[in-house]
């Protein structure tokens, strides 16, 4: 019964293996190594473009960019510390922030263009709809990527500053890539989509009828790089050398956005025709904390939170 | 006796015929493409939606001559093997020790019975809380998984083996090792093999799902990704690519059990008949 004895011996040595492997990214020397966590979407385009100019090697960092499929899992990870920093709306920022979790922003990640009609985000219904202006949105079905977040609170900011009352539209939840489908056959009367679908969705025939980014407030910050309250006061030099490789990376994209569309290829599935014509986010060099604090009026206006908290904490 | 899984019952009666069951599996195949292919070109669903198979194997060819598609199909196949290694020694070694002593059986029958109904995706906010978004957190929900699947085949497994050799190898004072390796485990081996093919089958489904869940590198995250850029074409192809690989882990499961159980009636009587 070699044979058995064998089989064993196999068994424990891939056991063996697979539990000594790992944990590489903790011998020191060398560059520093910091992982991010992001959504892989077209908004964080200048952290890869940042990567491939060497930002963040000059920094003496060594970026490992870890992908996750939303930002769900990316505040839990930057919590406990699995991740160092992670990308994130502000919203569900404030949120967080108001439930007492320990996080701080460290970076601007994107903003809205102001330019309305030409903004990177809207609110989209279908070539025939009777709905004209975001009033018309009041009672009807919208479709928001995640319910009492960001998307809702400001299609309801530009449903009022409308004129309109944005107390019974009914918001849906639907992930981004299902809600054109959904659009279009009747499920919903109007859908809140960022690129690439709203230029998709666009070219399909369908008509934008409220850029609710635009509505909130001039050049509205969206989202942003954070980290733990932890990770800030025992790794400030880490942080620092973060922040700035990633002002340098936001600045060249701004300046470069060519190179911006291009990187796309690099770690998304948008087709080349569509990354040439999708409206890319503003990259700002700073955060505007007027339109942190708008967020966060509008948080507590809805009633996902009790109380305006301090945002002055969570920002840097 | 009733090895679960292993029996070869009415193959004999199959076997002058196996070309034509090939034959009718390849033309079920062939349907299906057909289906897929004609329904968006005669607008039955929308080419937005659904593009038309050929389009489909045209993008998978495409991707085929990236590196990052090698790559995520390595690191897919790399994390099942990984996290089915582990579940198989685990289940074995477990199963073998606590079917060994009925004591320890009666105890943790019901903790087992608790703990195996847990859907393993059900884990994923506690991987991701131990883990993060890598590829550890996918592997816990892969061993998880099936761990379940083998443990409690060993266990039926070792409960098998006869009484009479139990309590003859007992008279003659065999060493617990060797009572293990000559009476439980050539019992225990044809359910060993059944716990494989199902924890190979399930170890697929958790690691393409934790992918597409959480995100750590893989075919599941490529699909994901080609999702969120409107990718359709490249999405459904990539879903091929893991359909195929489902169907290769099934037919591997297989050859392995027909291979490892050679010896034993049920393979036998299928060679012989």
């Amino acid at each position: 019964m070699t044979r058995f004895r064998a089989a064993l011996a196999a068994a424990g040595l891939l056991l063996l293996s697979a539990c000594g492997s790992g944990n590489d990214s903790d011998s020191g020397g060398g560059p520093a190594t910091l992982k991010l966590s992001v959504i892989p979407i077209v908004d964080v385009a200048p952290i890869y473009l940042g990567q491939q100019q060497g930002f963040f090697a000059e920094q003496g960092l060594k970026l490992q960019i870890v992908t996750a499929q939303g930002g769900a899992a990316i505040v839990p990870a930057v919590v406990s510390g699995q991740v160092d920093f992670g990308f994130s709306n502000y919203t569900s920022l404030i949120l967080a922030r108001s439930k007492g979790l320990p996080l701080k922003v460290v970076g601007p990640g994107n903003a809205s263009t102001g330019q309305a009609g030409k903004d990177f985000g809207g609110v989209l219904v279908k070539a025939g709809s009777p709905i004209r202006t975001p009033k018309d949105l009041a009672g009807k079905r919208v479709a928001v990527n995640t319910l009492n977040n960001i998307n809702d609170t400001t299609v309801r900011a530009s449903i009022r500053k409308a004129g309109g009352d944005p107390a019974n539209v009914r918001f849906t939840e639907l992930a981004f890539p299902d809600m054109l489908a959904a659009l279009d056959k009747g499920n919903v009367d109007a859908v809140q989509v960022v690129e690439p679908f709203l230029t998709t969705g666009l070219k399909a025939g369908d008509r934008l009828v409220a850029s609710n980014y635009v509505d909130t407030a001039p050049n509205l910050t969206i989202a942003g790089y954070f980290t733990s309250q932890k990770t800030a006061s025992s790794k400030p030099e880490l942080v620092k050398k973060f922040s700035a490789a990633l002002q340098e990376s936001l600045r060249y994209a701004a300046a470069h956005p060519d190179a911006a569309r291009k990187v796309l290829a690099a770690y998304t599935k948008i087709s080349p025709a569509v990354a040439s014509a999708l409206i890319l986010p503003k990259w700002p060099a700073s955060v505007d904390r007027a339109s942190v604090d708008t967020l966060a009026r509008l948080a507590q206006q809805d009633g996902l939170i009790k109380t305006v908290p301090d945002t002055g904490g969570l920002l840097p | 006796m009733t090895a679960a899984g292993a029996s070869g019952r009415g193959a004999g009666r199959r076997r002058h015929r196996p070309s034509s069951a090939w034959g009718l599996g390849l033309l079920g195949l062939a349907g299906l493409m057909a289906a897929v292919e004609l329904a968006p070109r005669a607008g039955l669903v929308q080419r937005r939606y659904l593009p038309p198979f050929s389009t489909m194997v045209s993008s998978l060819a495409d991707q085929a001559g990236t590196g990052a598609f090698w790559r995520a199909l390595l690191d897919t196949l790399r994390g099942w093997a990984t996290g089915l290694a582990i579940a198989l020694a685990a289940g074995v070694v477990l199963g073998i020790a606590i079917g060994g002593v009925p004591l320890l059986r009666a105890a943790l029958a019901s903790t087992i019975e608790f703990l195996r109904p847990i859907p393993s995706v059900a884990l994923i906010p506690l991987a991701v809380l131990l883990y993060g978004t890598g590829a550890r957190s996918t592997l816990l929900l892969v061993v998880y998984a099936s761990f379940w699947q083998v443990l409690v085949q060993v266990l039926y497994g070792v409960r098998d083996v006869d009484p009479v050799a139990r309590e003859t190898a007992r008279s003659y004072r065999f060493r617990t090792l060797t009572r293990v390796r000559t009476v439980i485990w050539p019992t225990a081996l044809p359910y060993v093999m059944t716990g494989f093919r199902l924890g190979a089958a399930v170890a697929l489904i958790l690691e393409i799902t934790g992918e597409l869940v959480i995100g750590s590198p893989g075919l599941g995250e490529r699909i994901a990704v080609a999702q969120t850029s409107g990718a359709v074409d490249a999405m459904y192809a990539l879903v091929i690519v893991v359909g195929l690989i489902g169907v290769a882990v099934n037919l591997l499961a297989r050859a392995t059990e027909r291979r490892v159980l050679r010896w034993h009636p049920s393979v036998r009587r299928e060679a012989v008949a």
